[in-house]
């Protein structure tokens, strides 16, 4: 604990004297220091305790109303704390790279990196306290943090407006997660967890609330559809390092807190397990269905966060009903598996985000659309964002297979005692098969319209640009976190053994290992099939350019007889969708402007389809038109006899049912 | 045994892409009253064209050389987790068929990718459609396994096909999956009537305009390799019909599903023959006929349930 404290501390001296000193490189040299030295200290502290070690208690104590504050870095906190930290310092790094011009420029950039300790400061809160007023002061400073960190070029309006959404919707989740939290207080009369899991530990309908409260405030934090309206803003608004923040790290708290919640309960209830897995797969569904349509990379890559963050949600419903129906495997699989998947997903969604970042600093330009046959003058980028991109399709040998592995093992399970529940639970691991199919067909047309093939617009070649080594190498550093837990899924299992047995240890029989579920034949099997796939792979790569005829010999791409073709010929991003936006069209919206040549002379006409997203376009208009709304339901109350008799007779069935309920 | 068996899966994958090509051609031939080639042709086609030197086109980069060879790399892996007697792979273990299908697709991101490498539009309208039409393919084949795996209460794809639990109900889920499952082969083998692979209309192609710019060495590469894919998924669906079991007669269950394969490489020559190609409209409702079965398989194992662990 000592040195945790010395961490925050060092954490804190380094913000202040960030924005306090002279000169952008002192202050920007002075922060990286900083959170480099918390990153040790605190990550002493944490990896032990990851890897078997006792958990870490402590006291504060402080003023009123709060008084004393708990501390405790259970293995659930000290999985969180090991991957968020290390990355946030891999973040800032990049923001060297990536604010290279405004760091050498007279703005005063210290602000901005003193945010992102601060952010760093709000891990070491949120993961650790015990007390639930010191979480919402941890939980409010990230959101903040964010806040200003998302709108830094905040003389773009659009910036600003995306940065407002952001702030609204991030305060939203505050006001659910406070309205939860007052329940568990009016009940326990404390604001100390331990006095909660003591309340909640018991069924009722309180904490029933509770469970719907605390799962909408956490999956607007973690962006669960339909919650995820603020999100696609904010990342294509912020810069990209604080977009890959905010989708890798930041906003995991959400699924923290879910992790929290389920670990106070104990023993939850199977309705508990089916809605959160309702509701994720519909986040896993909807959000890589938006992906395909999207023409901004970043927009793209957020929405692929709302499915990675459904596919983790997956696993905790899945392992919620295995505490409930007393079946550790499942369980074991479920936690194991969405844990893990968290831990992932931060990996590639990174690297993909850095990579985003990467491509705009060298072309201006973040539009599918626009971009094209970057692989042959971006050496680093291109294949960083390749292997990405593969790993985000949850594809062998990288980390994303291992994870959704587990999920699909855990959904086929023989569970006899949920009965017909089986049948649902087949069915989202149909779910789980259509997003890889579909993250699968996101990828390709991503990495290929960004990549490969010619420029689709010559003006986003800049000749001079170069890859700035800072964005670079903390790129690399996630790709072989990538490979590490891809190649050797024993490294994976290890990491997040603690944190699942921590939620093993709920379930009502003997306390059970994630080991004894994934055993050792099958994590050597899975090693191996990595290991043949990569060994036929170079064999087959020696035998064909060592046998095989080479050549250099070049010619046109095949035009099938056109002769004439030009760079804007290529498919673009809207027509590699079309066939899969015309199987879903009920489920997307989607905006066309056109002004078409008319007339015997015409001018130049133009036509473009934009997918807009349904979700934000009924809460606006329902919030523009609200009054109107409620106006309709209040004039015909007198008038309409049915209508009023109505309306009181279901007022009268919800009195009597809550009187019931007591 | 094993290792009378691990030749027999090693030979059916390696060798007998070819004749199953060669099947479909010669039987497609007699129907339209020709002769047709050797059943061996593709082999002479594919040294012929080993031997040739490639042409590139002067859009593609790195990844357009290399994407075949980890095309065929992912269906070699593939082929060893995928039964084609019941009870055996040459590597099984408890969720292999996850791997199985991740690895395939693998195989076709490259593909795609390497089609989307040449800029031209007509490769790019192929992979958008390989990737939209697999991607619809693939929750038919992983719900059809994850079914199977329900009904036997097995988790690895070889002991998924061995018969468990009443013969009736088990006959219905096997049939039906055999189906299916035959639906998956024709799309992923680009085959009629999901895709034409003789048409001569680039715009009406899926598989074949993908691959327009590959020559020499590459062409070879990815053909064999999608051959090789279809026998795979053949050899699927004959281990999942195969009455025989691997321990008690090893010899009649080989020559089951040697036969098998080539009575599904006979169908789909027929089929080719007799029908034309779907249009693009009516493959997703293809594929979802499909998925209706699986559908319907499941439901039967849940009514079921009392009977299956």
């Amino acid at each position: 604990m000592d040195r945790m404290l010395f961490g925050t501390i060092a954490l804190v001296a380094g913000a202040i004297l960030t924005v306090l000193l002279p000169k952008n490189r002192v202050r920007v040299g002075v922060n990286l220091v900083s959170q480099a030295i918390a990153c040790v200290c605190i990550l002493s502290d944490t990896i032990p305790i990851l890897f078997g070690g006792p958990e870490l208690t402590g006291v504060l104590l402080w003023s009123f109303p709060v008084e004393r504050i708990d501390l405790r870095i259970g293995a659930v906190g000290a999985f969180f704390l090991t991957f968020s930290l290390p990355m946030t310092f891999l973040g800032s790094v990049f923001a060297t790279g990536y604010l290279a011009h405004d760091i050498r420029g007279p703005r005063h950039v210290g602000m901005h990196f003193a945010l992102l300790s601060m952010v760093q400061l709000s891990y070491v809160i949120v993961y650790t306290v015990q007390n639930a007023f010191a979480f919402l002061v941890g939980w409010e400073i990230a959101a903040l943090s964010a806040w200003l960190l998302v709108i830094w070029d905040s003389r773009n309006q659009k910036i600003r407006f995306a940065g407002f959404n952001y702030l609204v919707s991030t305060h939203l989740s505050l006001l659910f997660l406070v309205a939860g939290i007052m329940i568990m207080h009016g009940a326990t009369n404390s604001f100390q967890f331990a006095d909660f899991q003591t309340f909640l530990g018991q069924p009722s309908n309180a904490r029933n609330i509770a469970f719907v409260l605390l799962m909408t405030s956490f999956g607007l934090k973690s962006a669960f559809f339909p919650f995820h309206t603020w999100l696609p803003r904010a990342h294509s608004a912020a810069p990209a390092h604080v977009s890959a923040l905010m989708s890798g790290v930041i906003h995991k708290a959400g699924l923290f807190g879910m992790l929290k919640f389920i670990l106070m309960v104990g023993e939850p209830e199977l309705w508990m397990g089916w809605y959160l897995l309702a509701v994720s797969a519909m986040s896993a569904f909807m959000g890589v269905l938006y992906t395909i349509t999207q023409r901004d990379i970043k927009r793209l890559l957020g929405y692929s966060s709302t499915e990675n963050v459904g596919i983790c949600g997956i696993g905790f419903g899945l392992g919620i009903l295995g505490l409930a129906t007393n079946r550790p495997i499942l369980a074991a699989l479920g936690f194991g598996g969405g844990i893990l998947h968290i831990i992932n997903h931060a990996l590639f969604k990174c690297l993909l985000f850095y990579g985003a970042g990467s491509i705009y600093r060298f072309t201006h330009s973040i539009d599918l659309e626009k971009l094209g046959g970057l692989l042959k003058s971006m050496k680093w980028t291109g294949p960083l964002f390749l292997l990405g991109s593969l790993a985000s399709a949850a594809l062998p040998p990288f980390n994303g297979f291992l994870s959704e592995f587990l999920l699909y093992y855990g959904l086929v399970q023989p569970a006899p005692e949920l009965g017909l529940g089986r049948m649902p639970m087949m069915l989202f691991a149909g779910v789980l098969a259509i997003v890889g199919g579909l993250s699968a067909l996101s990828i390709t047309r991503a990495f290929g319209l960004i990549f490969l093939g010619l420029p689709r617009d010559p003006h986003h070649v800049d000749a001079k640009a170069r890859e700035h080594p800072c964005m670079i190498v903390p790129m690399v550093l996630h790709l072989i976190g990538i490979l590490a837990i891809g190649l050797c899924p024993m490294l994976g299992l290890k990491l997040i053994e603690a944190p699942t047995r921590v939620l093993l240890s709920l379930s009502r029989t003997q306390p059970a290992e994630l080991m004894t579920f994934v055993p050792l034949p099958l994590i050597n099997s899975l090693t191996l099939i990595s290991a043949i796939f990569v060994g036929v792979l170079v064999v087959l790569l020696v035998l064909r350019f060592a046998l095989l005829p080479k050549s250099n010999r070049r010619h046109v791409t095949w035009g099938c007889g056109y002769t004439l073709p030009n760079t804007r010929m290529q498919y673009s991003g809207s027509s590699f969708s079309a066939p899969m936006v015309a199987v879903f069209r009920d489920l997307l919206k989607f905006l066309t402007r056109e002004e078409l040549p008319q007339g015997v002379f015409p001018k130049d006409g133009h036509y473009d389809t934009h997918c807009v997203d349904g979700v934000e376009q009924t809460m606006f208009k329902l919030l523009g038109n609200g009054e109107q709304v409620v106006g309709n339901v209040m004039r015909r109350l007198p008038e309409d006899t049915r209508f009023s008799f109505a309306i009181g007779l279901a007022g009268l069935l919800i009195l009597v049912s809550l009187v019931a309920m007591k | 045994m094993s290792n009378f068996l691990l030749v027999f899966h090693l030979a059916i994958v390696f060798v007998a892409p070819i004749f199953v090509i060669g099947i479909v051609n010669r039987v497609k031939s007699l129907w339209a009253g020709r002769r047709g080639p050797r059943l061996y042709q593709t082999w002479f086609d594919l040294v012929r064209l080993l031997r040739k030197t490639p042409v590139y086109s002067q859009v593609t980069s790195w990844i357009f050389p290399i994407a075949p060879l980890v095309i065929l790399a992912t269906t070699i892996t593939a082929s060893l987790l995928g039964p084609i007697v019941p009870g055996y792979a040459p590597l099984g273990f408890a969720g292999d068929f996850v791997a199985f299908a991740y690895l395939l697709g693998l195989g076709k991101i490259f593909l795609m990718l390497s089609a989307l490498d040449t800029g031209s539009a007509f490769e790019g309208m192929g992979a958008s459609r390989e990737a939209t039409y697999s991607a619809l393919a693939e929750p038919v084949f992983l719900l059809g396994l994850g079914t199977l795996a329900w009904a036997g209460g097995a988790h690895s794809f070889q002991d998924l096909v061995i018969p468990n639990g009443s013969w009736a109900i088990d006959a219905v889920l096997r049939v039906t999956f055999a189906g299916a499952m035959f639906v998956v082969l024709l799309i992923e083998a680009a085959r009629v009537p999901a895709d034409d692979p003789t048409t001569h209309l680039e715009l009406t192609m899926v598989h074949e305009v993908m691959i327009l710019d590959h020559s020499g060495p590459e062409l070879a590469i990815v053909q064999y390799a999608s051959a090789m894919k279809m026998t795979m998924l053949s050899g699927i669906i004959a281990a999942v019909l195969n009455p025989f079991s691997e321990t008690s007669y090893p010899i009649l269950a080989v020559l089951f599903s040697g036969a098998f394969i080539v009575l599904v490489a006979v169908c789909v020559g027929l089929i080719e023959s007799l029908i034309a190609r779907l249009r693009f409209r009516a493959l997703p409702l293809f594929t979802f006929a499909a998925f209706l079965a699986v559908l319907t398989s499941l439901v039967l194992v849940t009514a079921n349930q009392g009977e299956f662990h």
